[in-house]
């Protein structure tokens, strides 16, 4: 894919082989602050927020878009556009209709659309730029630079458009990007000014990414998670690679933090704090910051502290990074070590056998969809720990940053699954059908979906949460999911992968999932493979469909945990039922509504309510035998 | 008359049957227990019925069930009472309709006194169904309902007697099993007394089955309200208690009928709750979990409906 490009097409939108535009490289998720006493109160004053009121224009398609928007002085966009919070999903604005649908595509029955030609290539038909029904958001944010960002070096992280963007600052094309669920960052250090910038974002709610966001959920477009202004100092970490690994003794650690720099300052140097969680300093080092761009720092523990779900313990690790003037930037980082490893098909984490007592969890909130903040996620890890369920997968896309986070303190385990999800393109009402199949042996969708997965790894590397590395879900196999197993076993990371379409071709099963993974097996099924000389140890990607009234025979799932020590569990589909919150016109309550309530068609219906809690996170009657029986076998 | 007996009225249509501070009708026409008056307060807002359907769930529609034990819902729907017999002190009397029962008196006595009321379906082949009802001079009632099934029918959701209430619930104690529990879902459940009082319908998107308590020992339901237009006492707050006999029940005490259940898209589609739908079962099929799209019930938890089923339960006189 080339990378650089200062013209924008809107041709992109049909090209599967054009998915990222003049954006920076995916790099980890660490914050970072100009002293300690910002660190502190986690408030940075290199980062600021554009969230909240937007000038906005919604287009039923490209055709009707205005196409020059970009160029619109202040004066005319705030005289002609409406206004819109961000983030929020378009629908929810009441610009497009609301609507759910399982495996289908959305476009289903009313627009006729392939991926690939009848020899598999990639077609560019215009399917989506010149369709007559593809909506449109064209946002403007006029804002000033704040001060103490003046000199530095500026970028704008996108950390959720849904599907595909193009980004303009004062009138020059910034860049483009689809993969909706994972931060974008671009470089705006060459067109901004210190006052009145004009950021425009044109957002479409449907391109060749459409193929490979085909998750179960209500179908969404827009800004919807945050979008932050952040600058740089003129020596900046921009990328931090933190290995915190326990030796096969399960006591000793070692901890390395690799560095990728960014810019220069004279007479630099870096000093590296360890603490340990009650804050007394374990280790410190100081070195000067040579000519190359990397730079590592290494600690060795004869005794450390081990993080569970038990026990979740963290250190810290904070880097300070010096000119000859004094302190550019602080970056403090919480890690924990553990060990996770397969011997003789059992899972180990810290030598200790691992039993996954999980939920798959949508990001959800009746009345704003999936915008979430903070307080959805603290409540999601109260319910958890209430009820003892360990592990989480992020079904079926990164969510954001901050509750992997939320998860490195409360010790749930995390499965992080890459934003792939097209089984609208092999699930048909017939059976299997993968005439049509992507990413399958494409080389376009394989190089998007490979661009993914190093996204997913790039920015969530230093979760200590994160055990398990998910390729996507529900999307079949081939060459190009091969590709990503590879690129994260390359990462050499310890950690495990994962990906359940191993079955639809056995040919991939020694190079594609650490762990035999299924969904829906019976307890039948699980014995015949853990009797039978199993390759693999055995997970659950998704068990126990609580759709409704729902979670009867569980236990008959927890007693393999007793029977096979290669069971490693499983995860509950799923955490929370997605419906909306309406007024209902008759009763004048509020009330819950899903698919078909919105005259949207096709849609699945109530098929979005699976939860263990129902959408207002309130649990379901269902969640004591849960507590029962994950207290049991996970605590 | 007698403290140590029961006063009986042979009515044309109804047995009374009364004591101290209770009063109970059974009509021969409709099938059973027409009232139960306890000090003034009226329970019953028809005749108790066989219950044998609840709302489908989301897995129930998944794998079919509707399709193959959907005729349920119309046989629970529409029953069809059969025949009434009658023991006075443990000896079987005619039914006494006129002209049979001109012999009696306004003077009529009984340490006890039994009815069976039979019941068929509108289905075919029909089930054989029987609930009888067993007084005591003490007032309480056992209840014994019984399941005769015929080769080739489908499985049953449940088996039980639903009661229906003139007015909602204000609370409902019972000694079981916390929280909801189903025959496939209850090791979670501890063992213990609670109380319910708030009979809202579960938040499940399409309204279905919620609400069952497993191994039950005993059950007070208590309300406030009456439909009794010169009820002296109209906010007092009056109980009645059913308790295990032989075996721990299951019981749902919620404010509707499994066919309004099943009709209701959304909870707001429901009527409002003015009853309460109390029923007490003797089997009950689970609920699954596998999938939502064809995993059945795992075996254990399903209920013949070519089978025996028969269970009792007590009315506890008042205390």
């Amino acid at each position: 894919m080339a990378n650089h490009r200062a013209v924008p097409g809107i041709e992109w939108l049909d090209d599967a082989s054009i998915f990222r535009v003049n954006g920076l490289e995916a790099h980890s998720d660490h914050r970072f602050f100009a002293d300690e006493a910002e660190a502190s109160k986690g408030e940075s004053s290199f980062e600021k927020l554009l969230n909240g009121e937007w000038l906005f224009r919604y287009s039923e398609c490209a055709g009707k878009r205005p196409a020059d928007f970009y160029l619109l002085t202040p004066e005319e966009a705030e005289k002609n556009f409406d206004r819109i919070m961000v983030p929020r999903h378009i629908e929810i604005a009441g610009y497009d209709r609301i609507n759910y649908v399982n495996t289908l595509y959305p476009w289903e029955g009313h627009i006729f659309r392939r991926p690939l030609d009848k020899d598999g290539n990639a077609v560019l038909t215009g399917s989506f730029a010149k369709a007559s029904y593809n909506p449109v958001g064209s946002y403007i944010k006029i804002f000033d630079l704040p001060e103490e960002m003046t000199g530095n070096d500026i970028r704008v992280r996108f950390e959720g458009v849904e599907q595909a963007y193009f980004l303009w600052l004062n009138g020059t094309f910034v860049g483009y990007s689809e993969d909706s669920f994972t931060p974008h960052e671009f470089d705006l250090t060459p067109y901004i000014r210190e006052k009145e910038n004009v950021l425009a974002v044109e957002v479409h709610k449907r391109s060749t990414a459409a193929f490979l966001e085909d998750q179960d959920f209500f179908r969404f477009f827009g800004i919807f998670r945050d979008v932050k202004l952040i600058a740089t100092p003129k020596l900046h970490i921009e990328d931090l690679d933190l290995r915190a690994t326990l030796e096969e003794d399960c006591e000793s650690g070692f901890l390395t933090a690799s560095l990728k720099l960014r810019g220069s300052a004279k007479g630099a140097r870096i000093a590296a704090i360890l603490r340990d969680a009650e804050g007394r300093v374990i280790s410190e080092s100081t070195k000067e910051v040579g000519r190359t761009e990397s730079f590592r720092i290494s600690f060795v523990l004869t005794k450390v502290k081990k993080w569970s779900h038990r026990d979740p313990y963290l250190y810290e690790l904070s880097l300070f990074v010096y000119d000859e003037d004094g302190l550019l930037e602080v970056v403090p980082w919480k890690t924990g070590f553990r060990r996770i490893e397969v011997k003789d098909r059992i899972v180990y984490l810290n030598g200790e056998r691992l039993r996954i007592c999980g939920v798959n969890r949508h990001e959800w909130n009746p009345e704003s969809g999936r915008v979430i903040g903070d307080e959805e996620m603290r409540k999601d890890i109260e319910i958890f720990k209430r009820n003892h369920i360990n592990a989480v997968r992020t079904c079926h896309y990164p969510d954001k940053l901050p509750w992997y986070g939320f998860c490195d303190e409360a010790g749930i385990y995390m499965m992080a699954e890459t934003n792939m999800e097209s089984h609208g393109s092999w699930q048909g009402p017939g059976g299997i059908s993968t005439s049509w199949n992507v990413p399958g042996k494409n080389p376009e969708y394989s190089s998007a979906v490979l661009d993914r997965a190093k996204s997913n790894y790039e920015w969530l590397k230093n979760h200590v949460s994160i055990l398990f590395w998910s390729l996507g879900n529900e999307s079949f196999i081939g060459p190009g999911i091969e590709a990503m197993n590879r690129f994260f076993k390359e990462q050499d990371d310890g950690r495990l992968t994962h990906y359940e379409g191993v079955w639809g071709d056995r040919s991939f099963e020694d190079t594609v999932s650490d762990l035999e993974s299924r969904m829906y097996a019976k307890p039948k099924e699980i014995r015949e493979y853990l009797s039978n000389a199993p390759k693999k140890p055995f997970i659950l990607c998704e068990f126990m469909h609580c759709m409704g009234n729902s979670l009867g025979g569980f236990g008959e799932y927890m007693e393999l945990f007793d029977e096979f020590e290669g069971f490693v569990g499983g995860f509950i589909w799923d955490y929370i039922d997605q419906a909306i919150s309406r007024e209902d016109p008759v009763s004048g309550r509020k009330v819950f509504c899903y698919g078909g309530d919105f005259d949207d068609r096709v849609t699945d219906y109530e098929f979005s309510g699976n939860g263990i809690v129902f959408a207002d996170r309130t649990e379901k009657p269902a969640m004591q035998e849960v507590r029962y029986y994950y207290g049991r076998y996970g605590a | 008359m007698a403290d140590t007996g029961l006063r009986l009225i042979f009515g044309d249509a109804h047995l009374g049957v009364s004591g101290d501070g209770f009063e109970y009708l059974f009509s021969y026409g409709n099938g059973g227990l027409e009232s139960l008056s306890r000090n003034g307060k009226e329970w019953l807002f028809r005749v108790p019925q066989p219950a044998l359907w609840r709302a489908l769930t989301d897995n129930d529609r998944g794998n079919g069930f509707h399709r193959r034990s959907g005729i349920w819902l119309s046989a629970d729907a529409f029953p069809v009472p059969k025949g009434c017999t009658v023991w006075r002190d443990g000896e079987e009397i005619p039914l006494p309709i006129p002209p049979e029962n001109n012999r009696y008196s306004e003077n009529e006595t009984a340490s006890g006194i039994k009815l069976c009321f039979g019941f068929e379906t509108i289905i075919s082949p029909s089930p054989k169904i029987f609930i009888s009802y067993t007084v005591s001079a003490d007032g309480s009632i056992l209840i014994n309902a019984r399941y005769e099934g015929a080769k080739g029918l489908p499985e049953l959701p449940v088996f039980g007697v639903r009661f229906i209430m003139p007015t909602p619930a204000a609370a409902c104690e019972y000694e079981g099993l916390s929280g909801e529990t189903y025959p496939d879902r209850m090791a979670g459940g501890i063992k213990g007394t609670y109380a319910i009082t708030d009979f809202t319908p579960e938040k499940y998107l399409k309204v279905q089955e919620y609400g069952m308590h497993m191994e039950t020992e005993r059950v007070k339901i208590t309300r406030n309200r009456t439909l009794n237009n010169a009820d002296p006492r109209p906010d007092e707050e009056f109980s009645l208690v059913f308790s295990r006999e032989d075996e721990p029940f299951a019981f749902t005490c919620i404010p509707y009928t499994p066919e309004e259940l099943e009709s209701a898209t959304h909870p707001e589609e429901l009527p409002l709750p003015r009853r309460t739908v109390f029923t007490v079962y003797g089997a009950v099929r689970g609920v699954g979990g596998i999938d939502s799209w064809g995993a059945d019930v795992s075996e254990p938890y399903h209920v013949s409906g070519e089978g025996e089923i028969g269970f009792s339960f007590r009315i506890l006189p008042q205390e």
